[in-house]
C-alpha cells in the first residue's frame, strides 16, 4: 500500500496541533505556578533560605542579701555542628565520638539533622578547654565549637539545696533555680539572615538581629556570712557526731526572711549528678518531717498562756515524774520526777507531766485550733520546692492521750522550716509570716528591682502581743536557768527550747535512733534572728544540751555580732549550780534506769558521757551516784534492753 | 535535483537567534556563582557558551547554505560511526563519567557526546531509509520493523552509558520520523502496547522505580531525596512571580538549585524574568517549532519532511520534557534546554542541525 502524500501531511499537522497542546499545557503549569501558587512559594522558599542563629541570653545571677555572687555564668565550650555543611558525616561522628566520650551512632543522628545547627549533646555541651582544642585542631567542616554559658559557684557547695541547679539547657531544676527559672532565664535573640545552600549568607541581603533579654537577677534573702557559719557549725557537728543529717535554719522573725538555710550532708551544684540522688533532691530543711519533741511545746505554752489557762510565776505544780492519763502512764524525762515546782519552771524544766496538764486545761479543740493557727499541718509556702506538710492527728481520733502527748510534742510531725515559722509567730507578738529566700529581682542592665517579694503576713493574732511578750520571757529563763543553759551567751539575751524526738521508722518508733534539737532567738526582748538547729541520729551517747543548743549558740553568738546587735545589760543572769570557784566539785547523778531519750532531753552540762553495750536503758553506771567528782568527769553508762 | 533556492525563513532565523542570545545571558547570570566557586572566573561559563554559539551560528549558516539531499549520501556512514562511537564511548577509560554518565569522549572540557550526534545521524539515517522505502512502511516486518530495531539499538547503547534524557529524545524524534512517514497506526498502537507491557513489568520487578517516578507529583514527600531539585526548581520559578526578581537577582542559584546552567536553566529564566520572560522563551520556541513543522509540510520531497520533522521533533520533544520537569510535570530526567542551557559541542550540533531546517525551508513549495 502507497503511502501519499494527504497521509504524510494529515499526519504532520496532527503531529503540530498536539506538539500546540503540550505547549500550551507547559503554558498553563507556569502561569498556575508562578501566578497562582507564587505568593505561597516564595514565603516557603523565604523559610527555606533564612537561618536563624538563637542568641542564647544569660541567665540571671543569684545574689545574697548584700550583693555577694552565689552563682554565675561563665561561658565554656560547646560544640555545634551545621549539618548541611557536614562532609562525611560517619568518619565525623566518629573522630568527635573518641574526643568526647559519646556513642558515634548518637552523634551521626544529630549530623544528618534537618537542621539549620544542631547541638551536639550531652556530651558535647560545656566541655574542658582541652577537648575544644583537639576539635578545634581536627577542623571538620561543618562543626563549630562555640561558647555556652555554664553556672559557677564561687563558694562550692554554700547554699546548695537554696540555689538548687540547673541543667544542660541552664534551665532551673531544683531550689531557687527551679523557682524563679522565668525570670531569671531571660528571652532567646536571634540573628537571621538569608543563606546560600553551603549555609553562608546570601550576597546583598540583609541580615536582621533581635537582641537577647537577658535574664533577672535573683537577690535573696540569704546572707553570705551567715550561711557560712551555719554550714560550718552543721559540717562540724557532722563530724563530731557522726549525725546522719543536721539541719539549720537562722530566719528574721519578724518578716519572714531566711537568712541561713542548710541541710547536710550537702552536695556541689557544680556536679551534683556526682552525689547520691537523696542528697540534691531533697533539701531537708523543708522537706525532713519528724516528732518535733519539745520545741513543741512552746505552741502549748503559747496557747495556754493566751487562752490564760495557766499563771506561770504563782502556781505550783508538782511532778513526781509521771502522768496518768486514759489508762496510761507518761512519764517524765527526769527520773523521780521535778517535785514541786511553779509552771514557769515545768517550762524551764521541760516537764512532761506539767505540759499534759497545761494541755488538758486547753482542751483538744483549743490546742489543735493554735497548732493550725501556728501554721502545722500544712505547707508554709516557702518559694521553694519538694516541701512537705508533715501530720497532725485527725481531730476524730485524738484522745486524752492524743491530747496529752501533743501536749508534748509527740506525735506529731512537722517540718523544720514550720517550727521556725510557727516560733516566730510565738515570739514576735504573734503574726506568722510566711517564709522566703527571694528577695528581690534585678534587671540586669541598669540594676533597678524589677520584682520585690515583699514579707507575706499569713496570720495576724495568732496570739496577743502580751502573750508573745510572756512566752519570750519564759523562753529566756529556759536559756538562764533551764534546760537550754548550752545556749546562753555572755551579753545577749536569749530564749530557747530544747528538743528531743524518737525518730519512726517504719512506723514504729526507733528504740536507738533520735533527733535532737534546739530552737533559739535572741535578743529576748526584741528578736532579730531565730535560729533552729537539729542533729539527726548522733552516734555516742550525750546529753542532749551538749549536742544542739552549743550548736545554736555558736551560730547565734558570732551572727549576732555580726549584724552589730547591741549586747544588753538588762540579761538575765545564769543560774550556776555551784560557787564559780574552780575546780567545781559536783555530784553524779543516778541515771540508772533512765533511757536514751531521757538522758537526751537532759541539759545537764557537768558530765560527758560513755556508753558501753546497746540497748535503750541504763542498767548500770560508774561512778556510783551520789559520789562527788570534779565537773567535766566522765560518767561511763552500761546500757541494755530492758522491756518497760 | 537542484532546484530553485529562495532565502530561508527569517521567522525561524529570528527565533533561533533570539533563544540562544536569552540562553547566552542566562547561562552568564544562573552561572556566575558556581563558576566563580569552582573555576574562580564569574565569566567561566559565559565564555565557553559564546564560544559554541559563535561556533554554532558559523555551522548554521553552513548548513543552511548546503543543500540538504547532501546528507542522504553519509546518511548510512555517518550512522556507522555513529554506532562506532556510541559503543567507544562505554570503554571505561575511553568515555569519561559526568554527572553520573559515562557519555563523553574527548580531552578536558572540549569533549563531545556521542548520543548527540547519534541523534542527528539516527534522525538522518531514517528519513533517507523511510522516504526511500516508505511504501513498504506499512508492512510490519519488512517496513516498520527495521528502523525500529536501529532506533531500539541506539537507545539501549545510550541506556548503558545511562542516559535516559537523551535516549527519550532520539526515541522521540524517530518514531515522529516513522509516524510521518504512513506507519499504520494499528501497528503503532500495538508497539505502544508492547512498550507498556515492559514499562509495568519493570514496575514489578522493582517497585522503587514507580515510587522515584511519581515523586514528581508530590514531591515534599521527601524533601531532601527524590523531591528536592523539583522543589527548589519551585522555589525558584514561584518567587519570580509575573515580571521576576530582575536579571542576575536569582536566589536559588546560590548552590540550592544543582546544575542551574543546565538542566534547571529555565527555572533561573522563570526566576529572574517572571512568567513574562519565561513565557517569551515558550513561545519563541513555540515559533520555532510551528516554522519547523511548516518547513515540513512544504518540503519538496518526503526526505526533506521527514528530515524536517525529525529535527523539529527533536527539539519539541528537549523543550516540552525540560520545561515539564522544571515546572514540575514530568518526573526529573536529565535533559537540557536545547539552545539555553550551557553546553558544548552539543550547542553546535543544534544550531547545525537548525541550520539543515533552515536549508529545508529555503525549498519550500
Amino acid at each position: 500500500m502507497r503511502v501519499s502524500n494527504v497521509t504524510v501531511r494529515r499526519r504532520l499537522f496532527f503531529i503540530l496541533l498536539a506538539g500546540t497542546l503540550l505547549f500550551a499545557g507547559l503554558l498553563v503549569r507556569l502561569a498556575y505556578v508562578q501566578l497562582w501558587k507564587g505568593k505561597q512559594l516564595a514565603a516557603e522558599a523565604e523559610d527555606n533560605w533564612r537561618r536563624q542563629i538563637t542568641v542564647m541570653p544569660k541567665r540571671g545571677e543569684i545574689w545574697d542579701r548584700n550583693g555577694t555572687k552565689l552563682t554565675y555564668n561563665i561561658s565554656t565550650p560547646t560544640v555545634m555542628a551545621v549539618p548541611a555543611q557536614v562532609e562525611d558525616a560517619k568518619a565525623v561522628a566518629e573522630r568527635l565520638a573518641a574526643v568526647l566520650d559519646m556513642p558515634a551512632d548518637d552523634i551521626y543522628k544529630l549530623l544528618k539533622k534537618s537542621a539549620s545547627s544542631v547541638y551536639i549533646k550531652p556530651a558535647g555541651r560545656k566541655i574542658t578547654q582541652e577537648k575544644a582544642q583537639q576539635i578545634r585542631e581536627m577542623n571538620l567542616p561543618g562543626i563549630i565549637v562555640t561558647e555556652d554559658n555554664k553556672r559557677f559557684y564561687p563558694y562550692g557547695s554554700l547554699a546548695a539545696h537554696v540555689l538548687g541547679f540547673t541543667g544542660i539547657d541552664n534551665q532551673g531544676l531544683m531550689g531557687v533555680e527551679a523557682t524563679y527559672d522565668k525570670q531569671m532565664t531571660g528571652v532567646k535573640g536571634y540573628i537571621s539572615y538569608l543563606s546560600q545552600a553551603n549555609g553562608d549568607k546570601m550576597p546583598g541581603s540583609t541580615s536582621q538581629f533581635a537582641k537577647p533579654l537577658d535574664g533577672l537577677n535573683l537577690q535573696l534573702t540569704i546572707d553570705y556570712h551567715l550561711q557560712s557559719v551555719v554550714e560550718r557549725e552543721l559540717q562540724q557537728a557532722m563530724i563530731k557526731y557522726q549525725a546522719e543529717h543536721a539541719i539549720a535554719i537562722m530566719m528574721d522573725p519578724n518578716n519572714g526572711e531566711v537568712l541561713a538555710m542548710a541541710g547536710y550532708p550537702t552536695f556541689e551544684p557544680s556536679h551534683f549528678r556526682d552525689y547520691p540522688v537523696e542528697t540534691y533532691n531533697r533539701d531537708l530543711p523543708i522537706w525532713m518531717t519528724y516528732e518535733p519533741g519539745s520545741t513543741f511545746k512552746i505552741i502549748t505554752l503559747a496557747a495556754a498562756l493566751n487562752e490564760k489557762k495557766v499563771d506561770l510565776k504563782n502556781e505550783f505544780f508538782h511532778d513526781p515524774g509521771a502522768i496518768e492519763v486514759g489508762g496510761a502512764r507518761l512519764r517524765c524525762w527526769k527520773r523521780g520526777g521535778h517535785g514541786s515546782e511553779s509552771f514557769l519552771e515545768v517550762v524551764e524544766n521541760s516537764c512532761n507531766p506539767g505540759f499534759v496538764v497545761l494541755g488538758q486545761r486547753l482542751g483538744k479543740e483549743t490546742l489543735f485550733d493554735y497548732i493550725n493557727r501556728f501554721g502545722f499541718g500544712k505547707k508554709t509556702g516557702i518559694d521553694l520546692g519538694g516541701e512537705e506538710n508533715g501530720i497532725l492527728f485527725k481531730p476524730s481520733r485524738v484522745g486524752p492521750v492524743e491530747l496529752a502527748t501533743t501536749a508534748f510534742g509527740q506525735g506529731v510531725s512537722v517540718t523544720p522550716i514550720q517550727q521556725v515559722a510557727a516560733v516566730s509567730a510565738a515570739i514576735n507578738g504573734g503574726r506568722l509570716f510566711q517564709p522566703h529566700v527571694g528577695k528581690a529581682l534585678i534587671n540586669p542592665d541598669n540594676g533597678e528591682v524589677v520584682q520585690r517579694m515583699e514579707p507575706k503576713l499569713v496570720r495576724d493574732n495568732v496570739i496577743s502581743a502580751d502573750t508573745s511578750k510572756q512566752v519570750r520571757e519564759a523562753l529566756e529563763s529556759v536559756v538562764a536557768q533551764g534546760t537550754g543553759k548550752n545556749a546562753f551567751i555572755d551579753g545577749y539575751r536569749v530564749g530557747g527550747k530544747t528538743g528531743t524526738a524518737q525518730k519512726v521508722i517504719g512506723g514504729r518508733y526507733s528504740p536507738t535512733e533520735h533527733i535532737v534539737s534546739f530552737i533559739g532567738f535572741a535578743p529576748a526582748d526584741n528578736p532579730r534572728i531565730v535560729v533552729y538547729a537539729a542533729v539527726d541520729n548522733p552516734q555516742g551517747l550525750q546529753f542532749g544540751g551538749l549536742i544542739a543548743a552549743p550548736l545554736v549558740k555558736n551560730i547565734m553568738a558570732e551572727s549576732l555580732r555580726y549584724l552589730k546587735v547591741e549586747p544588753s545589760k538588762k540579761q538575765l543572769p545564769r543560774e550556776y549550780t555551784y560557787g564559780d570557784t574552780t575546780p567545781q566539785i559536783v555530784e553524779v547523778p543516778n541515771l540508772i534506769g533512765a533511757t536514751i531519750e531521757d538522758i537526751l532531753e537532759d541539759m545537764n552540762d557537768n558530765f560527758l558521757l560513755a556508753k558501753s553495750g546497746t540497748g535503750n536503758t541504763v542498767v548500770n553506771q560508774v561512778p556510783k551516784p551520789g559520789t562527788r567528782v570534779e565537773k567535766g568527769s566522765t560518767i561511763r553508762v552500761y546500757l541494755a534492753d530492758t522491756s518497760q | 535535483m537542484a532546484k530553485a533556492r529562495s532565502a530561508p525563513d527569517l521567522y525561524l532565523i529570528t527565533a533561533t537567534l533570539l533563544i540562544l542570545t536569552i540562553g547566552v545571558i542566562m547561562v552568564y547570570s544562573a552561572s556566575a556563582v558556581l563558576a566563580f566557586r569552582e573555576h574562580g572566573d564569574s565569566f567561566y561559563y559565559l565564555k565557553r557558551q559564546g564560544l559554541f554559539a559563535v561556533l554554532g551560528v558559523v555551522a548554521m549558516f553552513f548548513t543552511m547554505n548546503v543543500d540538504y539531499w547532501i546528507w542522504k549520501k553519509y546518511a548510512k556512514i555517518g550512522l556507522l560511526v555513529c554506532f562506532a562511537l556510541l559503543l567507544i564511548v562505554l570503554v571505561p577509560g575511553i568515555g569519561d563519567v559526568r554527572g553520573g554518565a559515562r557519555s563523553w569522549l574527548g580531552i578536558g572540557s572540549f569533549g563531545i557526546q556521542p548520543s548527540e550526534f547519534m541523534k542527528m545521524g539516527m534522525i538522518i539515517y531514517l528519513s533517507k531509509l523511510l522516504s526511500e522505502k516508505q511504501s513498504g512502511i506499512t508492512e510490519f516486518t519488512k517496513g516498520l520493523l527495521p528502523p525500529l530495531a536501529l532506533m531500539g539499538l541506539a537507545f539501549g547503547l545510550i541506556m548503558l552509558q545511562p542516559d535516559l534524557g537523551t535516549g527519550a529524545v532520539l526515541c522521540g524524534a524517530s518514531l515522529l520520523i516513522i509516524f510521518t512517514a504512513g506507519a499504520r497506526l494499528k501497528h503503532l498502537g500495538l508497539l505502544g502496547l508492547v512498550g507498556l507491557a515492559g514499562f509495568v513489568g519493570l514496575i514489578i520487578a522493582a517497585p522503587y522505580r514507580l515510587k522515584r517516578i511519581t515523586a514528581f507529583l508530590d514531591p515534599w514527600s521527601d524533601p531532601l531525596g527524590a523531591g528536592y531539585q523539583i522543589i527548589q526548581s519551585l522555589y525558584a520559578i514561584g518567587p519570580g512571580g509575573l515580571v521576576g526578581l530582575g536579571l542576575g537577582m536569582s536566589r536559588q542559584k546560590y548552590s540550592y538549585l544543582p546544575e542551574p546552567q543546565t538542566d534547571f536553566i529555565f527555572s533561573i529564566v522563570s526566576e529572574e524574568l517572571g512568567f513574562i520572560g519565561a513565557a517569551t522563551v515558550l513561545l519563541l520556541f513555540l515559533l520555532l517549532i510551528w516554522r519547523g513543522m511548516r518547513a515540513a509540510v512544504t518540503a519538496p520531497d518526503t526526505f526533506g519532511s521527514l528530515l524536517a520533522v525529525g529535527i523539529t521533533g527533536m527539539i519539541a520533544v528537549q523543550v516540552i520534557i525540560n520545561i515539564g520537569v522544571v515546572i514540575g510535570m514530568f518526573p526529573v530526567t536529565g535533559i537540557t534546554l536545547p539552545l539555553v542551557s550551557a553546553g558544548g559541542s552539543s550547542l553546535t550540533l543544534i544550531l547545525a542541525s537548525l541550520g539543515i531546517l533552515l536549508n529545508i525551508s529555503r525549498y519550500s513549495r
